[in-house]
């Protein structure tokens, strides 16, 4: 192996003595290196929006959610804040309902969600609900709900008005309009009686691990009762940006295959123009699998160094973008100044490796034909 | 027997033909050969008996293209018979797979080809290195014994130059030295002196001679040069398709 790695230098260093196949083998490497660049950068582009959705997600929303296994309401609801609270004492818990109602303004009506939590004081309509109504805050909004009540001209929907008190960004991944309202005025408005239909949990110091611990607190003590996590809540929303990540990196991963492409034609090509080097060194003991290991150690060669090139280089480049905000968003759309760039190591890690997974794969065909051959047709053919 | 042929080798300097070989160290055996197929099938070696004997040093001779290069393939395991038997010092090596037919080029045969063929990105001391690298050696222990064989060529002082800095019969020096870094029992010589000048062809030739003799090895020697031919201990001629070939004792 050593006589292999020692020859596979030789020859990537001592290309420069022969140009033609030296302008080949840079296009190569430039070409790997440009694929895991663009790679790199796609994806910290990807993980700096996704990133921002989830701290989002983490921010604003519910880490966990204790929902009835059966029906639509707690039957204890009391007891069960009073578990939790005692068990979980350093964790926000709300009792909610939820539900669609039409709410309405002085120019149109849409449906929206109403959701009505204990720790809401007042109410507030999110950014996309007060647009289509064309309300702010300070505004009244009639909300109907389907829920009915009898009265002399028949049943008729219940309907309250509620000045608006704040705008709100919507919830990530929310594609209704939302309004919030205090509890009480969401119970008589959705069940006309207090009824409660989940608690909900926010834990910020440990988010994705809340529901673990409530699972805990509520087993065999509060029978009936479901408890969803944060990726439960958000599965939709979360599988969309898993999908999005693995779709981009397939697009994006097809520069990669073109390059390990042009890296195989490279190969070939030193193997074409080192056919007698290849007769020789069999003539002095090098055996078929010492040259196909050598072949392969040029196209790791070739492959590691692009990679690295193209990983530093991709990683340099979305830290400075990121830091520099080279591409300012605006804030009235989005939750950030501007484009955001994360790179993560394990990304880069994965890119890289499936870059030299394809170097390996591109130099293997070559190196299998050249092994192949019976040293004296090297010799013959010169 | 095999002792015996260092002396056979030294009265062969005086230009004598040693008609008696030593034990066999290359024996075959009606070997048939050729290249293409049907019609531009072209048989270069037909019912080809050889036999050399340990420590001899033979000259095979021949009109080109009637198969001397391809006789030192098939012998230095650098190719196979269609038909026929391949003996290396006893062993039959016809059935051995291309992993032991390298350890043996590797550990017992050296090769002098008629272009130098040295490595353009390795320098003399590392191309001399070569064979030694290959079966395992220290790289510390490679250069050394490189730079001993250097300086047994004369090409002490060249032993950093690229094959690109070296003359024709400094290269080829360099190539007599890389065939010999491994300690070989058998040395294949395909026109070593071909492409050189009278005085290097001289100088290369004594030196193959000189190092054959030193090292006690078998030697076969393509060449077209009778002067040279006759210096050795025998002469095989390759003959064309149609005669037979044979040594000779005139050429």
């Amino acid at each position: 192996m050593r006589a292999e790695l020692h020859l596979a230098r030789r020859y990537l260093i001592g290309l420069r003595r022969r140009t033609h196949v030296a302008t080949v083998t840079l296009i190569s490497l430039a070409g790997l290196a440009l694929g895991v660049l663009a790679l790199v950068v796609t994806l910290a582009l990807l993980e700096g929006f996704q990133s921002s959705i989830r701290a989002d997600l983490v921010q604003r929303g519910v880490h966990a959610r204790v929902a009835p296994a059966e029906g639509r309401r707690l039957e204890d609801p009391g007891r069960l804040v009073s578990v939790l609270q005692a068990a979980l004492p350093d964790v926000s818990i709300f009792e909610v309902v939820r539900g669609t109602c039409l709410v309405a303004s002085s120019t149109d009506a849409v449906p929206a969600s109403v959701i009505g939590r204990s720790d809401i004081a007042a109410a507030a309509v999110d950014r996309t609900l007060a647009a289509r109504l064309g309300v702010g805050a300070g505004d009244d909004v009639q909300v109907i709900s389907p829920r009915t009540r009898l009265t002399p001209m028949g049943p008729l929907p219940v309907r309250i008005e509620v000045p608006v008190e704040q705008v709100r960004a919507p919830a990530p991944g929310a594609e209704q309009g939302s309004l919030r309202l205090p509890l009480a005025v969401a119970q008589r408005l959705l069940w006309g009686r207090p009824v409660v239909e989940a608690v909900e949990l926010r834990d910020p110091a440990d988010p994705w691990r809340l529901a673990a611990r409530v699972r805990r607190a509520v087993a065999g003590v509060v029978p009936g009762v479901e408890v969803e996590s944060l990726e439960q809540l958000h599965r939709p929303l979360l599988l969309a940006l898993s999908l999005e990540r693995a779709m981009i990196f397939l697009a994006v991963g097809l520069m990669l295959v073109v390059a390990a492409l042009n890296l195989l034609c490279n190969v070939a090509m030193i193997a074409a123009e080192k056919r007698k080097d290849l007769a020789v060194l069999a003539g002095i003991g090098l055996g078929p699998h010492a040259q196909r290991r050598l072949f392969l150690l040029l196209g790791l060669g070739i492959g590691v160094t692009g990679s690295l090139l193209g990983a530093g280089l991709g990683t340099a480049l979305s830290m400075v973008l990121d830091a520099t905000g080279a591409f300012p968003l605006p804030r009235h759309v989005f939750a950030v100044s501007s484009v955001p760039f994360r790179v993560a190591p394990l990304t880069v890690g994965v890119v890289v490796a499936v870059a030299l997974t394809l170097a390996a794969a591109a130099t293997w065909l070559p190196s299998r034909l050249v092994a192949r051959r019976e040293p004296a047709e090297g010799l013959r053919y010169e | 027997m095999s002792s015996a042929a260092p002396h056979d080798a030294a009265a062969a300097l005086d230009g004598g033909m040693v008609a008696a070989p030593g034990r066999p160290m290359v024996r075959l055996e009606g070997i048939v050969k050729g290249y293409g197929d049907g019609a531009t099938r072209v048989e270069v070696l037909r019912d080809l008996d050889l036999e050399v004997g340990e420590g001899e040093l033979v000259a095979v001779v021949g009109p080109s293209g009637v198969g001397k290069s391809t006789l030192l393939h098939l012998i230095g395991l650098l190719d196979r018979p269609e038909t026929g038997r391949v003996e290396l010092a006893g062993e039959d090596v016809g059935g051995l797979d291309g992993e032991r037919r390298a350890r043996l080029r590797n550990s017992m045969i050296g090769f002098v080809f008629q272009h130098h063929y040295l490595l353009d990105e390795l320098d003399a001391r590392d191309n001399v290195a070569l064979p030694l690298r290959i079966a395992g050696a220290a790289a510390r222990r490679a250069r050394a014994r490189a730079a001993e064989l250097l300086e047994a060529v004369g090409l002490k002082q060249r032993s950093r130059h690229f094959p690109d800095q070296l003359s024709g019969g400094e290269q080829q020096r360099v190539a007599v030295a890389r065939a010999l870094a491994a300690n070989p029992r058998l040395l294949l010589a395909d026109e070593p002196t071909g492409n050189l000048d009278l005085a290097s062809s001289e100088q290369v030739f004594s030196l193959v001679r000189e190092l054959h003799l030193k090292a006690g090895l078998t030697s076969i020697i393509v060449t077209h040069n009778e002067p040279l031919a006759r210096r050795c201990d025998r002469v095989f001629r390759l003959a064309p398709r149609g005669e037979r070939s044979e040594y000779v004792r005139e050429i």
